[in-house]
């Protein structure tokens, strides 16, 4: 097949035409964190953790939705990007509530791995604290606004990978939620299928299953991926 | 209708409007209207009926004149006489002195109550004098609920040559010459853009027509819209056949119900005259428009929100590339004019890009239209040539400061824009100039502020607006201008110190190179450009915070 020739932090390296700057990274152990990237969905560039610079590019792109193409220059670790993702980190830390230590998914969450790996050692912007509700109607399952980032991933997985749009987007800015079957209860929703992907493409604690006590949350956004990439094979 | 039967009807409009001896234009756009311009015409033709000038004088409501301010407006052509604050009880009395003894009332003239001499012939004043209309040039003086009365003023010639005289081609090539530049604020070549989506071959392409104005204090598009809407929709037919195109989609600001009733009522009549709809002019072009009604949201002026609200999706910016030249509506290639720009295609077309590329600076061609607004005393829209100096605008158009009071600043851009301080007033105007300042052109909005004005206040009102028009998708501006408003309320309140405005400065570079979109992206703007100009301002609020705190003893 035919390749094409990028180079990323001064490696020159071959690509599949029409792959992202994220996929390529990846397939070379370049490490890019992300939040709203869900292996199996399609990309939206919001959380813009993933920024990197391409040269003769004025603005940071966002890797994950950028494709490359040939004799690309990009830089993906500067420490302009690195400082760019701790303050991104801060700031979902200071949005809603994320306190690890009361949190199910202390220890299984990718927003406290993305903190360990930025080093944010502190948060140094004021709290905002959004007045969030958590919704527990659902029979199996809870959602916590509190600890919602906004990435949007159990929306694509409901909509793309269930085919059910149950979750969507309501209001806009600092207000904007997340909302289940047209702004109705979780458990009162008829678009619902109580398939859990949700939970699983959940990076935080926001979804998790009332089973679940403190820290002892299991959540497997890999199996997304692999259930796309199967489904694509039965076809 | 094929070409001899438009031919024929334009010459027949035209001969009809020779008849009368003279028009009198009531200015009908929005601000007028709420002055109650609507019973001004009325009566304005029931006394020209009374006096059974009906065949020698034709009243017509038009757009707007430029003068919102002194509403509602009444002008007599071809005298170019025009009167402000008009009441109907007053319409005789005009009447009597402009048509029967034509010794006009000079003291209800424009500007009778302030200059010692208003002008009788309105184009001599100094507010009409510096202008230079070529987008508005007949908003003011045609009806824009007539398509004759288009016709009247060369309607649809434009199209009539591109489609018999010139090659799709030659079009893109015309509006290169030009050296337009895209009127909703970034100043992309529009020749350029065109051409773009011309290059990609497909068999279904959309042309779009913003009408999103949002900028606090904007309404040029609205204006445009009301008064000419027929040169919009002509511009947006000259583009699709330029790029191929065979629908187009206007999307129109919800708040604007007049400029949404008369682009609807032109395309109407447009069908109805066979230039728009399948085949026109007996060509094999065919091209036609649907109206959307924008719902509120200031991030739908994006292009790619804007593209999802015309699909029906939540209106949220997608990131480029892909361009919506590329893979636009639906996927398709999409070309995405403002209004204005499109309003600016026909006298290119009729006149040559040669001509149009004359007018202005090197590096901006033509003229732009501004809606000028604040403390400035002659409040209203006035369309100038790139080049001319924001003291020309505001102090002989504008007729300088309420009060006597001194200038400060002018913001242009809106909320993406930045403050001209005092220093900077012989600046020309046009795009790179605004940008060496640190502000934009934006899509017109010019607002003054006099010395009374905070600055500090300034930068929190836009940041407030950003704030709560993000549509929060992307983490820096749903999450960085609420912080970054809420840091500018704490200077304003006076708990500030030193460290909160360097975290600001930082905060403020990130969301800058961070954001999806051009909402985030400039929504630092009037924040930095405050900071540029007036940083003692910020400085002294944080001051006060330090002695209060030594006071205190708790720093």
């Amino acid at each position: 097949m035919a390749t094409i020739d990028i180079q990323i932090d001064d490696r020159h390296l071959k690509a599949t035409p029409g792959a992202t700057i994220l996929d390529i990274c990846r397939d070379n152990g370049i490490d890019i964190p992300t939040m709203c990237h869900l292996e199996g969905l399609s990309d939206v560039g919001a959380c813009r953790l993933c920024l990197v610079e391409i040269e003769g590019v004025r603005k940071l792109q966002s890797s994950c939705t950028t494709k490359a193409t040939p004799d690309m220059v990009i830089q993906t670790q500067t420490d302009r990007l690195k400082n760019y993702r701790r303050i991104t980190t801060e700031l979902f830390f200071a949005e809603r509530n994320h306190f690890c230590a009361v949190c199910v998914a202390n220890g299984n969450c990718e927003l406290q791995d993305l903190g360990y790996k930025v080093g944010m050692d502190h948060v140094r912007y004021p709290y905002l604290s959004a007045d969030c509700d958590l919704d527990a109607t659902h029979p199996q399952m809870v959602m916590d606004h509190n600890r919602c980032i906004l990435c949007t991933r159990c929306v694509r997985v409901c909509a793309e990978v269930e085919g059910a749009h149950n979750w969507d987007v309501m209001n806009r800015g600092f207000n904007a939620r997340i909302i289940s079957g047209f702004n109705t209860p979780w458990g009162e929703s008829t678009d619902c299928t109580s398939c859990g992907k949700c939970m699983h493409a959940c990076p935080t604690g926001a979804i998790w299953p009332k089973s679940a006590t403190m820290g002892k949350l299991e959540k497997n956004p890999a199996m997304i991926g692999e259930l796309v990439k199967k489904r694509r094979m039965d076809r | 209708m094929n070409r001899q039967e438009f031919l024929m009807l334009a010459s027949t409009a035209k001969e009809k409007k020779d008849t009368f001896k003279h028009t009198i234009c009531v200015c009908s756009g929005t601000g007028c209207a709420s002055a109650g311009s609507e019973d001004v015409l009325q009566m304005m033709k029931a006394d020209i009926r009374s006096r059974g000038l009906e065949m020698e004088v034709s009243v017509i409501p038009t757009g707007c004149t430029g003068l919102c301010t002194q509403g509602p407006l009444v002008q007599y052509m071809p005298a170019n006489t025009i009167y402000q604050k008009v009441r109907v009880s007053e319409v005789q009395k005009i009447n009597e002195a402009q048509l029967v003894s034509h010794q006009p009332i000079k003291a209800m003239l424009l500007f009778g109550d302030t200059r010692p001499e208003p002008f009788v012939n309105a184009t001599d004043d100094p507010f009409f004098k510096k202008q230079l209309k070529i987008v508005l040039k007949d908003c003011g003086e045609m009806d824009p609920e007539d398509i004759e009365d288009y016709f009247a003023h060369d309607g649809y010639k434009a199209l009539d040559k591109a489609l018999f005289l010139m090659t799709p081609e030659d079009v893109i090539a015309e509006i290169k010459h030009s050296r337009l530049r895209g009127r909703g604020g970034a100043g992309y070549p529009t020749g350029l853009k065109w051409e773009s989506v011309y290059k990609h071959v497909n068999d279904q392409k959309y042309v779009i027509c913003n009408g999103d104005e949002g900028d606090p204090g904007a309404f040029m598009d609205r204006s445009i819209l009301e008064g000419n809407p027929h040169r919009v929709l002509e511009g947006m037919a000259i583009a699709a056949y330029a790029i191929g195109a065979n629908k187009g989609y206007a999307y129109i600001r919800g708040e604007y119900p007049l400029a949404i009733k008369r682009i609807e009522l032109a395309i109407r009549q447009a069908r109805r005259s066979g230039l728009l709809g399948t085949g026109i002019l007996g060509t094999d072009f065919s091209f036609d428009v649907e109206v959307r009604i924008g719902a509120g949201a200031f991030v739908c002026g994006e292009e790619t929100a804007l593209i999802a609200s015309i699909e029906g999706k939540r209106a949220t910016p997608t990131a480029r590339p892909p361009y919506p030249s590329e893979a636009g509506l639906w996927g398709k290639p999409t070309l995405i004019n403002n209004v204005e720009t499109l309003a600016t295609i026909v006298p290119i077309i009729i006149n040559g890009g040669g001509w149009y590329s004359e007018i202005g600076t090197p590096k901006s061609a033509g003229t732009k239209v501004f809606a000028l607004a604040g403390k400035i005393n002659h409040s209203g829209l006035i369309e100038v040539a790139m080049g001319t100096t924001l003291r020309e605008i505001i102090y002989e158009i504008g007729g300088g400061i309420p009060g006597g009071k001194a200038f400060k600043a002018a913001q242009t851009g809106g909320p993406s824009g930045g403050c001209i301080p005092a220093e900077h007033l012989d600046v020309k105007i046009d795009y790179e100039a605004l940008m060496n300042l640190g502000s934009i052109m934006g899509s017109g909005g010019l607002i003054v502020m006099d010395e009374d004005s905070d600055m500090v206040d300034v930068a929190r009102f836009f940041m407030e607006f950003c704030m709560d028009e993000s549509c929060g998708k992307c983490v820096p501006c749903r999450v960085g201008t609420k912080m970054m408003h809420d840091m500018l309320d704490k200077i304003c309140k006076g708990n500030a110190t030193q460290a909160d405005l360097d975290r600001l400065v930082e905060l403020a570079a990130y969301v800058q190179d961070t954001s999806l979109c051009g909402l985030g992206s400039s929504a630092p703007n009037p924040f930095m450009s405050t900071l540029r100009y007036f940083k003692k301002e910020y400085e002294s609020k944080l001051h006060a915070t330090s002695a209060i705190q030594a006071a205190h003893g708790n720093d």
